[in-house]
């Protein structure tokens, strides 16, 4: 990879001023199984909460990483990652930062692992690239389509390793059903449908309660990009979904992240996007150039729309010669059955991330583009924040990809984009 | 669920023009930035000095289709300092505002003690050989951190050079970037612009 010399140099100088240690781990060593350091993907993560965490725990398991940071607004969650750390590891040198910057400056840092609320996402993961570390963000990774493209063209600019966290390119069921869309075994695909949430969008501020000290949380960070507002504890404590400024697209690239991204990959449409958007209540109907159509329908936690797989985030492919469909459970189903009689049953969950995590590691040593990599999250966010403009006016809307404007609509175009807070810039 | 209706511009600027709380005066920006036009910059840019609000009243001047919007941002810069003076020039460098060239140059050079990051930032976004020209200056004689600052501001100057016309202008930035970072994300950056197929 590009950087590792300079890693690699890194532990040379450290060595030679510090010191060798007093004692070596067998692992240091490349012992015991373990991986030798100047191999080792050296990881930072900001912004860890429980899905973080989860994330965490998958690169925590892999042999050939080595986290050494966390970076976030709040003490108890820098404190508890570093115990996660310390667990895994049995030793004490994951540090906290709360400014995230400081440790993008690191030099032996090689990756880093995106887990803040959305509003951060595109923002901390440009700054990563412009650190020159390869990033694995979760999803939904931008707030607006302008911020789409930014994330996309920053990623390539630097030249760096991005994988989004829409897991489910790499989850079986999900990738099975889609390699039978793309690869002509449904006919000719005619219509896809991504399970998405209720759409809202909440303007409300909670009431303000009195600043904690910004060593416990530093509230001006936390908020970021986002516009300002008083402080309220809950939505520190994950209760900021649902707000506009903090939750792009009315919540629907919550989900639509991952389904109308594979709905992209089924279509054969990963390079493009929809020409037209139409919202009809909760169901946004969208057509690609080719004719195909995009139904973005609810779905929901207790089995909400009409879907034929149990789960969550479902998924439906249709053909001229048969359908296919496939959701969190694990489960496929089609017709005709026979499509799938070859699915091993038992697969990994949708929610699983990590085949996901195990793909974007291999990618940041061969340097390849894994499955959710910046080119498609840009397109699969666009589609999902262009379908809730749609949605937001309650009109039809069309959209040239080829400008990434929508045509002769200037209401709409006021949408792509949203300023960033002063002192928050990329 | 449905979604919030849309107002028409003169209520929201209705409420910007009252006494009305921060957050009403915060959704009435959210809500204008459909409908927003030249009519509505007099009520936005009293709010461009408000550390509160000055990000909602950003969000529908950069929407706002028209000159005026711009004038009223350039307008507005010495008027600012600290976060709303940042701010302004941020979304200065978001309408690519070549009017705005230099006072950027100024504030970019660290002559005001606020604003020089999102200057620098904004003479890339903005992409003209003049702007390209301001940050070669910054490039050559400006201090650490500034160079490192400018390093990417022209990275994104050059691909907008390259894209409008200016391919000379665009590898010359790129060549004179290998040389001064012989290594790192702008040396990266730089040799991919260099390289690429016209």
């Amino acid at each position: 990879m590009s950087i590792t010399p300079t890693r690699r140099q890194f532990l040379k100088t450290t060595a030679l001023t510090f010191g060798a240690p007093t004692f070596i781990p067998a692992s240091a060593l490349g012992r015991d199984g373990h991986v030798a350091p100047s191999n080792r993907i050296v990881l930072g993560a900001i912004g860890i909460g429980p899905r973080g965490r989860k994330v965490l725990s998958c690169f925590l398991k892999e042999k050939d990483v080595q986290f050494v940071a966390i970076a976030d607004a709040q003490e108890n969650r820098r404190e508890t990652v570093r115990r996660m750390a310390m667990r895994a590891y049995d030793t004490e040198d994951c540090k906290k930062y709360s400014d995230m910057n400081e440790m993008l400056e690191r030099d032996d840092i090689d990756a880093t692992l995106i887990c803040t609320g959305d509003r951060w996402h595109a923002l901390a993961s440009m700054r990563a690239a412009k650190a020159g570390k390869d990033i694995y963000c979760e999803k939904p990774c931008s707030m607006t389509i302008r911020e789409s493209q930014e994330l996309a063209d920053t990623i390539n600019r630097y030249d760096r390793v991005f994988q989004a966290g829409t897991q489910r390119r790499n989850v079986d069921n999900f990738r099975f059903a889609c390699q039978l869309a793309a690869g002509g075994k449904l006919g000719t695909v005619e219509k896809v449908h991504a399970g998405i949430l209720s759409l809202r969008e909440d303007f409300s501020w909670l009431p303000e309660e009195p600043l904690p000290s910004t060593d416990e949380i530093d509230w001006d960070a936390w908020l970021g990009p986002s516009p300002w507002r008083p402080y309220n504890k809950k939505y520190t404590q994950g209760r900021w979904r649902g707000y506009y400024d903090f939750n792009g697209g009315a919540t629907l690239p919550e989900w639509g992240a991952h389904t109308i991204d594979l709905c992209q990959w089924a279509a054969g449409a990963d390079g493009t996007v929809p020409v037209e958007y139409e919202a009809d209540g909760d169901t946004i109907h969208a057509t690609y150039q080719n004719g195909v159509k995009l139904v973005m329908r609810l779905a929901g936690f207790k089995g909400e729309g009409d879907w034929v797989v149990p789960g969550t985030c479902p998924v439906r492919f249709e053909g001229d010669e048969g359908w296919v469909e496939a959701a969190d459970s694990g489960e496929i189903k089609s017709n005709p059955a026979s499509l799938v009689k070859d699915f091993p049953e038992g697969g990994l969950s949708g929610t699983d991330p990590s085949k996901h995590v195990r793909e974007f590691l291999d990618c940041v040593k061969s340097r390849k583009k894994p499955a959710a990599n910046a080119d498609v999250t840009r397109y699969g966010h666009i589609v999902s924040h262009a379908a809730s403009i749609a949605w937001r006016l309650g009109r039809k809307v069309r959209f040239d990809p080829a400008t990434e404007t929508f045509i002769d609509d200037a209401e709409a175009n006021h949408m792509i984009s949203r300023s960033r807070r002063a002192g928050w810039t990329a | 669920m449905s979604s919030t209706p849309i107002k028409d511009e003169a209520s929201q600027l209705a409420i910007l023009n009252s006494s009305a709380s921060d957050h009403d005066k915060a959704v009435a920006c959210q809500m204008l930035v459909y409908v927003a036009g030249p009519k509505s910059i007099p009520a936005l840019v009293p709010l461009l000095e408000s550390e509160k609000l000055a990000a909602y009243a950003r969000s529908v001047l950069e929407a706002i289709d028209d000159p005026a919007a711009s004038k009223a941002l350039l307008d507005a810069l010495p008027e600012l300092q600290g976060r709303p003076l940042a701010g302004v020039v941020d979304s200065l460098g978001v309408r690519r505002e070549k009017e705005a060239i230099p006072a950027l140059q100024k504030l970019a050079s660290g002559e005001a003690k606020d604003g020089q990051p999102e200057a620098i930032a904004s003479l890339g976004m903005i992409g003209t050989p003049d702007a390209a020209a301001a940050l070669e200056v910054i490039l050559t004689q400006g201090p650490e951190p500034s160079q490192t600052a400018a390093g990417h501001a022209a990275i994104v100057a050059a691909e907008h050079l390259s894209r409008e016309g200016h391919a000379e202008e665009a590898k010359r930035l790129s060549r004179g970037l290998i040389k001064l970072f012989p290594n790192g994300p702008i040396h990266v950056a730089a040799v991919k612009l260099e390289t690429a197929p016209q």
